[in-house]
């Protein structure tokens, strides 16, 4: 084995009286893919940082080449080609592609910039990485997984030698992630130190060489990947035996409680119907961009969209948020961070925005806030250092069963829930699982919309495959399986997808 | 008189434009540009109102004269509103009352050398020799004869507070032609603080010194839009018998209570915004007549008492 | 060594109040500055002088407080007043000859003002949040008309309150109860309701939830339009009750009145600790601001310690100070 080009011995790290990391200590070597794996909070991401010089160690050290070094600041651990990639994009929005690739190492000509030559090489990058973004493009104007693989060509364009992924693929759909595998792969063969994290096992299984698995902030495994099964990271994750990560399904009622008919969103979807039974859980598969999140928004009322929508038979006010909350319907979007919570704000006031009408007659009643987030806290397991914390402090998985919290305190009878997992680990999903199926047999309705194949499986009644805005078939039963939705969501037909 | 038109300014620009048709039939023989700041404090109000009304007066007694007023909220607004009536309304004449001296003199100037008639009002050029008729009123005048009336009407030891204008050289004129007049006579002036010829910074100003001095025998607010403010703060602190007060300007409710004897306003100092109308009148004069109108007029300014009080009255000025 | 649990919250406490409670040490600072300079300072007429002529402002900056912690901007505020002004004192001498002098007049003039204000400020609301115009360029454009069509009003002069009213409606600003002036009562009455307002009732809620993250409002069934809108009209129904408590104190207004209230209503605003770009107000804050705003005037005015010309450079660095003080320090570790 080549001598690591990247170590950190002995780390530890506290913040104030909190210590979060344990006598960290592991290698990165050139040609390796290194699989950084842990639940929520149990340190991966203040192990990366220290890496990347944005935090510096309590105690211990970092070596490059073997020699100590002292990070002072990202800009350092970049010039000495250490480049993180965060789940939180550096890019600037009102940039284009190639300015944001070239952001702050701008190729001149003389006094001007060289705009030809940045955008060849963008170009250039962009296309080992298959990715067919215009380098012309506003970062705003493109989507969030062009968004992932501009960072990554940013980081090839600074001749990255180890390279920190913290979760790149949370936001890709497989396709998107199988070629960024392909080229975490070819950037392995071309002798690149890559330290990497995800929640999805299947991709570390595949993609890392060598896996070190961190629980509560101690490093509790460390060894090659080879041979090891997801199930066997899993449990060394959690710390506990993982039993089956989908509770059995329950069974839906005969009464329908919300039924769409030719729902059109300008642009997005086109006469979509389907209705929803008392105690379903129903599954939205389909690509990234075939319009589910859109039509969902159309039925809540968040976005402009024709058609009829009804409640128990009662027809929904149109274009209204407050009065598909007020008969019963609810909507959690996928975006927890910019649409569902008040970052910098507690989670007091995040947890009750929804439902404060019924917390508050002419004055907003502070007890039952109190006694509401300390409900919250306990049946969702909330995990907050202090309750007067900002939301925007709390990790993902946290932040997610916040905003569950903050949906179920209005009381929901349908409950719509766009990418319930997101960024978040194997022991938090298997707790929002177990709340889905609690809902439905509790009576509630619920709609999943998932861009993860085994969670529309695993957790559906029934499943709708979307494919160009329109529904482009339905499954029940045996139907349901990833080979069927695959084929439904590439736009081919129902028939021969079964047939298939 | 009716006054509150809309549009004033366009209409007068309009009925140029159809005059300016007619012109042949009626021997438009000459067109005089007014530029003026607009309207946004009392002094200028009345400025703006005596303007209009001289222009209407003198198209009367001439109709082979014609106008077109401007009014510029800056002075920026005002060199381009210059330029439109040189380059379009071919002016012979300009009466231009500069905004602030600095910014005007060069496009004045440019027009001078087009050989366009050019008459200053109040405020002088940075360069001299550029109008061929300076009109003004007198600046150190007014604050001297202030001055005089104090020292003659106050003894040695007594106690007066001064309320400034705007931070400007106007005022620094004024202030100090003021205080010379009153040198050596003792009177002591205990403050001067800006009140900015603005009511309600002079009355937080005069709050502020009625707070301060226990015994103040007399006020010079400088400013009848000054003497208002201040007299409100004098009633609230009931000390209307201690002091009494000399604004400036003439403004007509002011002049109307020295008229009837207000104890408290025994006098008032002019600086009449009639001046633009002095202006006016000669430049249209020199125009249609050989009368020899250039030159530097200063207007002076003069002591408004109860006895001559009724001749300073313009009851259709807003001012 | 066992006590660490219990002091550290404490004293974690301790330190984010120091920063909430920066612009009350100011003002603090201020008074003793004050009374140490001039010891008028603190007697009652100078104490009662700032107090009601900082009512104004004040009761402008609360209602801008609501706007400003919603992610909005009123730059229109200053000049509305004078429009207001002029609207009811023309009213009210034009009421006369039908209703006689007396106190309906006056009534009917603060019935006028009121509604004006809240139309003024509804119409400001409506082309912000249903037009979709930045807020910026709409109170820029409407402070422009207000104060215009207050100089054509008033002719370029002033407009004048008729003598016999103006005797009948100065109580209003000169007179009180228990030796408070009106001005000041109704300013902490503002004040207070204003607080209660922003802090324990929906509005003041999701005023801060749209100021913080207007997506995140939406998602959470708030009607975004009609709060924005209800902020703007409350600040408009503001303006008028400044303007019922001004007009009664010089009987006039002008194109003049008013002039950068906006401004001063914004700073005192910042300077209490509301969020420039929303998300976070303070009422109270708010208030402290005002009276900061006022007290350097007045004690520059009562100490004459440095030129007349140097009093706005006083005042821009306090204002400054004022903030850099509740800034909170970035955590070092």
């Amino acid at each position: 084995m080549t001598s690591p080009v990247l170590e950190i011995q002995n780390v530890s790290r506290s913040f104030g009286p909190v210590q979060v990391l344990h006598n960290i200590d592991f290698a990165l070597h050139a040609g390796q893919v290194h699989a950084l794996i842990g639940e929520n909070g149990a340190g991966k991401s203040t192990t990366m940082k220290i890496l990347a010089g944005y935090l510096q160690p309590s105690a211990g050290q970092v070596l490059l080449d073997g020699m100590p070094v002292h990070f002072a600041s990202s800009q350092v651990a970049e010039d000495a080609g250490v480049i993180m990639i965060h789940q939180e994009f550096n890019l600037a929005q009102q940039l284009s592609v190639a300015e944001n690739i070239f952001l702050g190492r701008e190729i001149k000509r003389g006094l001007l910039l060289d705009h030809t030559a940045m955008h060849d090489q963008s170009k250039a990058l962009l296309e080992r990485l298959n990715c067919p973004v215009d380098p012309r493009a506003k970062i705003s104007e493109i989507s969030v997984p062009n968004r992932q693989m501009v960072e990554i060509a940013k980081a090839l364009g600074r001749k990255a030698r180890v390279l920190i992924m913290d979760e790149p693929t949370a936001v890709l759909t497989s396709r998107e992630t199988d070629i960024l595998l392909e080229q975490i792969d070819r950037l392995r063969e071309q002798g690149t130190a890559i330290l990497y994290t995800s929640h999805k096992l299947d991709e570390i299984a595949h993609i890392a060489d060598y896996v070190t698995v961190l629980r509560d902030g101690h490093q509790v495994f460390a060894d090659i990947a080879d041979g090891l099964s997801e199930d066997q990271m899993a449990e060394t994750m959690v710390g506990r035996e993982l039993s089956n990560l989908f509770p059995p399904l329950q069974t839906p009622q005969d009464e329908t409680v919300l039924s769409v008919d030719n729902l059109s969103v300008d642009g997005w979807v086109e006469n979509v119907s389907f209705t929803l039974k008392k105690g379903e859980v129903l599954g939205i598969a389909g690509l990234v961009g075939s319009g589910r999140t859109e039509m969902m928004e159309g039925v809540v009322g968040l976005r402009a969209a024709t058609g009829r929508v009804a409640i128990n038979n009662n027809p929904l006010k149109s274009n209204s948020v407050l009065a598909a909350r007020q008969a019963g319907m609810v909507y959690l979007t996928e975006d927890r961070k910019e649409k569902g919570l008040l970052l910098q704000k507690n989670l007091r006031e995040n947890l009750t925005l929804l439902a404060l009408d019924k917390l508050s007659g002419v004055f907003i009643n502070r007890l039952g806030e109190e006694q509401a987030l300390d409900n919250a806290i306990a049946e969702f397991d909330i995990r907050a250092g202090d309750r007067e914390m900002n939301a925007g402090n709390l990790s993902g998985g946290n932040q997610q069963k916040l905003l569950l919290a903050k949906t179920m305190l209005a009381e929901p009878d349908i409950v719509i829930i766009d990418e319930p997992t997101r960024g978040i680990d194997i022991g938090t999903k298997q707790q929002i699982y177990e709340f889905i199926n609690q809902l439905a047999a509790s009576g509630k309705s619920v709609i999943v919309i998932s861009s993860e194949m085994s969670e529309v499986i695993g957790l559906s009644n029934r499943v709708i495959v979307m494919a160009s805005g329109r529904v482009a078939g339905e499954l029940t039963g045996k139907d349901i399986n990833e080979g069927t939705i695959v084929r439904l969501a590439m736009g081919m037909t129902q028939n021969k997808a079964t047939a298939a | 008189m009716k006054r509150r038109e809309f549009l004033t300014t366009a209409a007068v620009a309009g009925a140029v434009g159809t005059v300016a048709k007619t012109a042949s039939a009626q021997e438009v023989t000459h067109r005089i540009g007014v530029a003026i700041p607009s309207a946004t404090h009392g002094f200028m109000g009345g400025l703006n109102f005596h303007a209009q009304d001289t222009i209407n007066r003198v198209k009367e007694t001439y109709p082979q004269l014609d106008f077109v007023l401007a009014t510029a909220g800056d002075a920026s607004k005002m060199v381009n509103d210059i330029e439109d009536m040189v380059a379009t309304r071919d002016i012979d004449a300009l009466v231009v009352l500069p905004f602030e001296s600095e910014p005007l003199t060069s496009p004045v100037q440019a027009v001078a050398e087009q050989g366009i008639w050019v008459t200053v009002v109040d405020r002088g050029l940075s360069v001299p020799g550029i109008e061929d008729l300076y009109v003004a009123g007198d600046n150190p005048g007014f604050g001297r004869v202030a001055g005089e009336y104090f020292r003659e009407n106050l003894t040695s030891g007594q106690k007066i507070v001064v309320l400034r204008g705007i931070p400007t050289t106007l005022d620094n004129e004024r202030v100090d032609a003021f205080t010379a007049a009153l040198d050596g006579s003792g009177v002591e002036i205990l403050d001067m603080q800006h009140g900015n010829w603005n009511r309600d910074d002079a009355f937080n100003v005069m709050q502020d010194f009625l707070s301060k001095y226990s015994e103040i025998d007399a006020v010079w607010a400088a400013d009848d839009d000054m003497a208002i403010g201040v007299m409100e703060a004098i009633a609230q602190a009931g000390r209307t018998e201690e002091m009494w007060i000399v604004g400036g300007a003439g403004m007509k409710e002011i002049i109307g209570r020295i008229r009837d004897g207000d104890p408290q306003l025994p006098v008032n100092v002019t600086y009449p915004p009639a001046q633009i109308s002095s202006a006016i009148e000669m430049t249209a004069l020199g125009l249609v007549s050989a009368t020899p109108v250039s030159g530097r007029f200063i207007i002076g300014s003069q002591l408004v008492t109860p006895e001559n009080a009724a001749d300073f009255y313009f009851p259709d000025s807003p001012f | 060594m066992t006590d660490i649990t219990t002091s550290a919250p404490q004293a974690q406490k301790r330190k984010l109040n120091f920063h909430l409670l920066g612009p009350l040490f100011a003002l603090i600072a201020l008074i003793i500055l004050g009374a140490c300079l001039n010891s008028n300072f603190l007697s009652y007429g100078n104490v009662t002088n700032v107090l009601a002529r900082s009512a104004f402002i004040g009761i402008i900056a609360v209602g801008m407080t609501f706007v400003i912690t919603s992610g909005g901007i009123d730059l229109s505020v200053g000049s509305m007043a004078a429009f207001i002004a002029g609207v009811m004192i023309l009213s009210m001498n034009s009421l006369i000859p039908i209703m006689g002098v007396g106190v309906p007049v006056i009534i009917m003039g603060m019935l006028i003002a009121a509604i004006s204000g809240f139309a003024a400020g509804w119409l400001n609301g409506f082309l912000i949040a249903k037009v979709r115009i930045e807020a910026f360029i709409v109170t820029l454009g409407t402070m422009g008309i207000y104060r215009s069509l207050v100089t054509w009003l008033a002719d370029g002069g002033t407009l004048s309150l008729s003598f016999d009213l103006r005797g009948i409606y100065r109580p209003v600003y000169y007179d009180g109860i228990f030796g408070i002036s009106w001005p000041i009562i109704v300013f902490a009455a503002v004040a207070i309701i204003g607080e209660i307002t922003m802090r324990h009732t929906r509005f003041g809620r999701h005023c801060s939830a749209i100021g913080a993250n207007q997506q995140v409002a939406v998602y959470s069934a708030i009607k975004v339009n009609r709060v924005r809108i209800a902020t703007y009209a409350l600040l408009g129904v503001l303006v008028g009750l400044a303007t019922i408590m001004y007009v009664p104190r010089l009987g006039s207004a002008s194109g003049s009145t008013g002039v950068l209230w906006e401004l001063e209503a914004i700073a005192a605003v910042i300077i209490g600790g509301t969020a420039l770009k929303g998300g976070t107000g303070r009422v109270w804050g708010t208030v402290i601001g005002v009276l900061i705003l006022s007290l350097i005037d007045n004690i520059l005015n009562l100490a004459s310690i440095v030129s007349p010309y140097l009093n706005g450079t006083i005042q821009g660095v306090i204002v400054i100070l004022a903030v850099v003080l509740q800034r909170e320090k970035k955590t070092a570790d």
